[in-house]
């Protein structure tokens, strides 16, 4: 697409989003909305780094842990309302992906991916363990949130639509800066340290420095997501933000959406969300299989993932109209 | 001295056990440069194999091994030679990612056919702990560590004396140079994949009578398969050994002495440490 018609598009996608709620009053459409936007955001935040850098994590679910206990814990600690809570726990879940990254990223490939698990299941072990801190395996749980004027109107927290809100604006804002990456300076570094790091050493990339930097915006919006998730949900114990079902969910929405694009994680989280809540209806306990099987299948017949695939046919659609054209 | 003596012996025992988890996965490595991240769901249906036998056929678990062992050595080839197979080419991070799909897709299988439901196995002749020498000896554990002694030295013998162990020490060794000497590489891999399965899977069989089961066990059970892998240096043998020993004994003096919370913790703790500073592992035999 060019410049001119991605922004088009992203113009007609966010005032369809803003009007969506006006036109469709059904609650649960609008939860499984909330669903997908929070989704897509951590789609996104796993995308960047594993599809952009190419360097697998099976490790998100401590940087989105950090932002719902960041976000819950100031909350009923601190009396820091949750929506200063979420950008805080997003910025602490940059800050500890520093550390993190420059332990882990002294390793390469599948090393790397191997050095995350451990990495989440220590925090695990530790938001378990450390009851002064996280409550150990009972968790936090918000019963009522505090009171807030937009405009002179006071914000129903029973309703959808101010999480639908937000859920939207987070979304577009983690859309906004994948596709700000990809453009960037340091997409380029990033693009070049998937396809050969030897190679991107040698030309002069700090490629430690570049990954690090590149975790923590990861992080980041993982730690957004994450603080939306406790803010929404009300509820964080360790089984539910920091299981390796979820670090694997994150994976599964940028692999099958397509790694490395910007609009894969939406796709992902469209296709997650409406199998997921299919599948869970019938199933109490292993929905999980669905993912699994939807993985090894995109693997081994899509590796590029639904939205790699169309970018691909509509390039190759328009390649042929350009040669119809000049002919 | 005596709380030590005792722990010391159960983390020996203990990681013997560890020790043939950690040398199936090494022996897929070796051949393929395949992390299986689902190696620890092949550990967990071998002991539900155990459970479903004894529950429903009054077969012994010890004695099923000789059942389970033959079942997932011919599972595992055929799961590399129909599924595997075609993803390699792609590259180790598509393998990883497809080996993730297919932890979740058979731990989450095994928890819609069995729930999560936390199961044991109790054995008449094990109640009693043995006491050699005034040192209580957990009777499940001891009979375990046995059997995985005679398996380790049978796979030992294996590698050494037969062609095909031949075959899979020179392929792991250099593939290159063990296709030129007319190793017929595929096949070697497809025997490999099924050795390795079957080692998890008797593994399984035997730790079935000393630990819980249920499904989602194998997340556990990975990481520390890693560990052991890891310490000793993927893709060796001895290795997987000495990392399978290590980490028995590291966890059970850690839980005596540190802290039995965090138990499972000094695992990760000691890979996160090896990783950093040793990547090739503690006796420098490992591959990058």
């Amino acid at each position: 697409m060019s410049r001119r018609a991605r922004i088009l598009a992203g113009t007609a996608g966010a005032l369809a989003l803003a009007a969506l709620p006006l036109v469709v009053k059904n609650t649960f459409f609008l939860h499984v909305c909330i669903l997908v936007f929070m989704w897509t955001v951590l789609g996104a935040a796993w995308n960047v780094l594993g599809g952009f850098a190419g360097q697998v994590s099976f490790g998100h679910a401590a940087l989105f842990a950090i932002g719902s206990y960041a976000t819950i814990i100031l909350f009923l600690k601190a009396g820091i309302a949750p929506w200063w809570g979420i950008p805080l726990g997003g910025v602490a879940a940059a800050g500890l992906s520093v550390p993190i990254g420059l332990l882990c990223f002294r390793l390469r490939g599948p090393y790397f991916s191997l050095a995350t698990l451990a990495v989440a299941e220590l925090a695990r072990l530790v938001a378990l363990n450390w009851e002064w801190l996280t409550n150990g395996p009972i968790g936090f749980l918000i019963t009522t949130l505090p009171p807030l004027q937009i405009l002179g109107y006071s914000v129903d927290w029973e309703s959808k639509l101010p999480f639908y809100a937000l859920a939207a604006f987070l979304m577009m804002a983690a859309l906004l800066s994948t596709a700000w990456l990809r453009q960037s300076r340091l997409g380029a570094f990033l693009a070049a340290i998937r396809e050969d790091e030897d190679a991107a050493e040698a030309v002069g990339i700090d490629t430690v420095r570049s990954k690090v930097v590149t975790l923590a915006l990861s992080g980041f919006l993982a730690g957004l997501g994450g603080g939306f998730y406790a803010f929404y949900f009300r509820y964080v114990d360790p089984d539910a933000v920091l299981s390796i079902g979820l670090s694997m969910e994150m994976v599964f929405i940028a692999m099958v959406g397509g790694l490395g694009t910007v609009g894969g994680p939406l796709i992902g989280a469209v296709f997650l969300t409406t199998v997921g809540e299919a599948v869970r209806e019938r199933f109490q306990v292993g929905h999980l299989v669905f993912y699994g099987l939807f993985m090894m299948l995109v693997i081994r017949f899509l590796p590029e993932g639904i939205w790699g695939r169309v970018l691909r046919l509509l390039a190759r659609v328009q390649a042929r109209v350009q040669r119809h054209g000049a002919a | 001295m005596e709380t030590f003596v005792q722990s010391l012996v159960s983390g020996v025992l203990m990681g013997a056990l560890y020790a043939m988890i950690g040398i199936g996965l090494t022996v897929i490595f070796g051949v393929m440069r395949i992390i299986n991240l689902a190696h620890g769901e092949m550990v967990m249906v071998g002991m539900f194999g155990a459970f479903w036998s004894q529950t429903l056929w009054g077969l012994d678990p010890f004695l099923s091994i000789l059942l389970w062992a033959p079942v997932m050595f011919v599972g595992g080839m055929l799961l590399y030679r129909f599924l595997l197979r075609k993803i390699i080419p792609g590259g180790e991070l598509n393998t990883l990612l497809y080996t993730a799909g297919l932890s979740l897709l058979v731990a989450n299988l095994a928890l819609l056919a069995w729930t999560g439901d936390y199961r044991t196995i109790t054995l008449a002749y094990t109640q009693a702990p043995m006491r050699p020498l005034g040192i209580a000896v957990p009777g499940a554990l001891a009979i375990g560590f046995g059997v995985a002694v005679v398996v380790t030295v049978a796979l030992w013998l294996f590698l050494g004396r037969t062609d095909m162990g031949r075959a899979i020490r020179a392929t792991s060794q250099n593939p290159e140079a063990a296709v030129l000497m007319g190793v017929d590489v595929e096949r070697v891999a497809v025997v490999a994949f099924g050795l390795g399965t079957a080692l998890a899977g008797a593994a399984g069989v035997l730790l079935a009578p000393s630990l819980y089961l249920y499904p989602t066990v194998g997340e556990l059970l990975i990481v520390k398969s890693f560990v052991i892998v890891v310490l000793g240096g993927l893709g060796s043998v001895p290795g997987a050994i000495a990392g399978g020993l290590l980490l028995g004994v590291a966890e059970s003096l850690g839980a005596v002495y540190v802290s039995s919370t965090y138990k499972d913790g000094i695992g990760y703790v000691i890979f996160l440490l090896v990783l950093l500073y040793r990547p090739s592992g503690l006796f420098g035999v490992g591959k990058r």
